[in-house]
């Protein structure tokens, strides 16, 4: 069952496309990754759905409809960088926004309690924010946008700009949540959303690429692919193997050519007899299957 | 040297009602700045110098405190 | 219940940010300063070197009305700027600093957000200018003769008159732009874009916001309330009206992120 559908979303700046119609459902329970290099449109997309940006065009819709009729009840949303009032304590921020997200004191009391406890900041609770190191803001930040249990939690890249322990906390925490709620986070790390995600949204230049479960993906992108590396600079092999009629298409990662081929036997013949032909000074040429890392690096370059 | 201390305690009993509340709103506002800027985690402009200028300017100096040198979010 | 809760919360950072200690100490500084050297005025001469031989202080007597008018004239110029000092980042600070972004996102309702702020800060504003009045309402029956209870009032009443529509201006701008320095700038020339019309124009349109002190002065000397004074305190409270209004509708269509 989809807890949101989002139809041809749209987002104009200053007469660019930032978002170009962009449609998907997410479904229940999912953890989904957002997934896009830098100035995909990740941000802007979240922001539309959590209601801090007006959408150009196209619709969202929740299906389950909150007695409030105003999305942001049902949704928690975490910025890339929060900004909290700091001269409050943590517990007295979670109250707060707790009760703007209709929760008496007594019930915001005992969530903050519950929450403060599961993102382990319990014995600074009642310091003032000020006084958190960035790992606590961040972890404070999801506590923010669980308060009211919304049926959707977004994070824009939670764990970017963390150092490596931060970011194991965090990780671990998101696997806690996936319990409780549908999670959409984004982030340009592919290991990050292989790690704890279900599904899929690979965004680039404000379009959705490829969408679906990580396992389908990885299955669907098991295309064989060959691995050549030459002695000297495999920039000017790419255009003659480019030209090759078996081949799909070519990546120069690391200095090594990555090619993407349909049938096997044949592109192997034509790149051989065109290597044995001009004498190239081949030093790897390897059979191998493709992965999502290069899915993830061909959108990236391309 | 009689009539010097006479002048300046009938001095001090005439201008009691006019400097005194005056004296008091001074003081707490200072102290208060002061506390304020002890605590504050982080000013416009550098923390001496906003020390110096609430102590010794009288009134102003607190007030131009809490408008321009604290720093809020 | 959520304008309490955001009522309560500013509050609690006013107090916190000292502001309930320090703005209503500044207002009795600004209310009391003037009546008092006004009244030592001849003591303060003769402290800094006296006159020469033979010259004659000749001070005249000032009425108490005229005693406590100076409270409310250092009010419109120091007083109203503190007022906007202290209540131009209520809004932009927070869209500025990027606070706006956790809270926006939660169902509070743009109305609710923006009432109880200035809700709160009316309140702040009340209490110190109540304050610094009774000082100077003190010191003025000590020093130069009796205001009535019921004279203290309605001039205090009908000068907070003014002291809402400033408040609310700030607030209306702050709904406008995110910086609050900008806020303060455009709040000081609207106000005093509207004292040059009310100057120029008070002889035909003696009801401009900015026409309340003199009516106030006019009240006191004559012993009744002028209806000038009544149509512009009404045309004040008619303009905060419509500038929260106006506030509410800018909000609603700005975007909270960029």
């Amino acid at each position: 069952m989809s807890v949101i559908k989002v139809e041809q979303l749209k987002k104009v700046f200053k007469g660019k496309e930032v978002v170009k119609g962009i449609s998907f459902e997410l479904n229940k329970g999912r953890c989904v990754a957002l997934l896009g290099p830098n100035g995909a449109g990740k941000t802007t997309t979240l922001r539309m759905l959590s209601g801090l940006l007006k959408p150009s065009n196209g619709s969202i819709k929740f299906q389950e409809k909150n007695a409030l009729n105003d999305i942001r009840y049902s949704i928690g949303y975490l910025p890339q960088y929060p900004v909290f009032h700091s001269w409050m304590s943590g517990k007295e921020f979670l109250m707060y926004v707790g009760e703007l997200a209709y929760l008496s004191k007594k019930e915001a009391n005992e969530r903050a309690e519950e929450l403060l406890k599961k993102v382990a900041i319990d014995d600074a609770k009642n310091q003032r924010i000020s006084k958190y190191s960035g790992g606590m803001k961040q972890r404070l930040g999801i506590a923010q946008a669980m308060m009211h249990k919304p049926k959707l939690l977004m994070l824009d890249e939670p764990v970017s700009s963390l150092d490596p322990i931060g970011r194991r906390e965090v990780l671990t925490l998101m696997e806690e949540l996936k319990e409780e709620t549908t999670i959409l986070f984004s982030t340009h790390i592919l290991g990050d959303a292989e790690e704890i995600c279900d599904d899929l949204l690979l965004l680039h230049h404000g379009e959705i690429l490829e969408s679906g479960s990580i396992d389908d993906l990885r299955k669907r992108h098991q295309s064989p692919k060959f691995e050549l590396s030459l002695r000297d600079s495999a920039n000017k092999y790419v255009d003659k193997i480019e030209r090759l009629e078996s081949v799909n298409t070519i990546v120069l990662e690391k200095g090594e050519l990555h090619i993407f081929v349909n049938d096997i036997a044949r592109a192997r013949a034509e790149i051989l007899t065109k290597a044995v032909q001009e004498d190239w000074p081949i030093v790897k040429f390897e059979l191998s299957r493709t992965s999502l890392e290069d899915l993830f690096m061909k959108v990236v370059q391309s | 040297m009689q009539d010097f201390t006479n002048g300046s305690i009938e001095d001090l009993v005439e201008f009691l009602p006019i400097i005194a509340p005056l004296i008091l709103i001074q003081l707490i506002l200072m102290i208060i700045a002061i506390i304020s800027l002890i605590k504050a985690d982080d000013t416009n402009g550098p923390k001496p110098i906003w020390a110096v200028i609430i102590v010794f300017l009288t009134f102003i100096g607190p007030i131009l405190y809490f408008i321009v040198g604290r720093r809020q979010s | 219940m959520q304008w309490k809760t955001i009522f309560m919360k500013e509050l609690l950072e006013d107090w916190r940010s000292y502001k309930w200690i320090w703005v209503p100490l500044v207002f009795i500084l600004f209310c009391i300063m003037d009546p008092l050297s006004t009244y030592y005025l001849p003591q303060i001469i003769q402290a800094v070197g006296g006159l020469p031989d033979g010259a004659v202080i000749d001070i005249p007597e000032t009425e108490p009305e005229m005693a406590i008018m100076m409270s409310l004239t250092q009010m419109s110029m120091l007083g109203v700027l503190v007022v906007i000092a202290i209540t131009m980042g209520v809004i932009a600070g927070e869209r500025k600093s990027g606070v706006a972004e956790l809270i926006l996102v939660k169902p509070v309702r743009y109305v609710t957000y923006i009432l109880a702020k200035w809700s709160a800060k009316l309140l702040l504003v009340f209490v110190s200018y109540l304050v610094g009045m009774l000082a100077s309402w003190y010191y003025v029956n000590l020093l130069f003769g009796e205001i009535t209870i019921i004279e203290f009032f309605s001039l205090f009443l009908f000068y907070f008159v003014w002291l809402i529509f400033v408040v609310t201006l700030t607030v209306f701008y702050n709904t406008m732009m995110k910086v609050p320095g900008l806020v303060l700038t455009s709040t000081v020339i609207t106000i005093m874009a509207m004292s040059v019309l009310n100057q120029i124009f008070s002889f035909r349109l003696p009801w401009l916001p900015n026409s309340i002190s003199e009516h106030i002065t006019t009240m006191l000397t004559e012993g009744s309330i002028p209806n000038e004074l009544w149509m512009a305190s009404a045309i004040t409270l008619g303009l905060s009206l419509i500038l929260l209004l106006f506030s509410r509708y800018i909000f609603q269509t700005k975007e909270m992120a960029e």
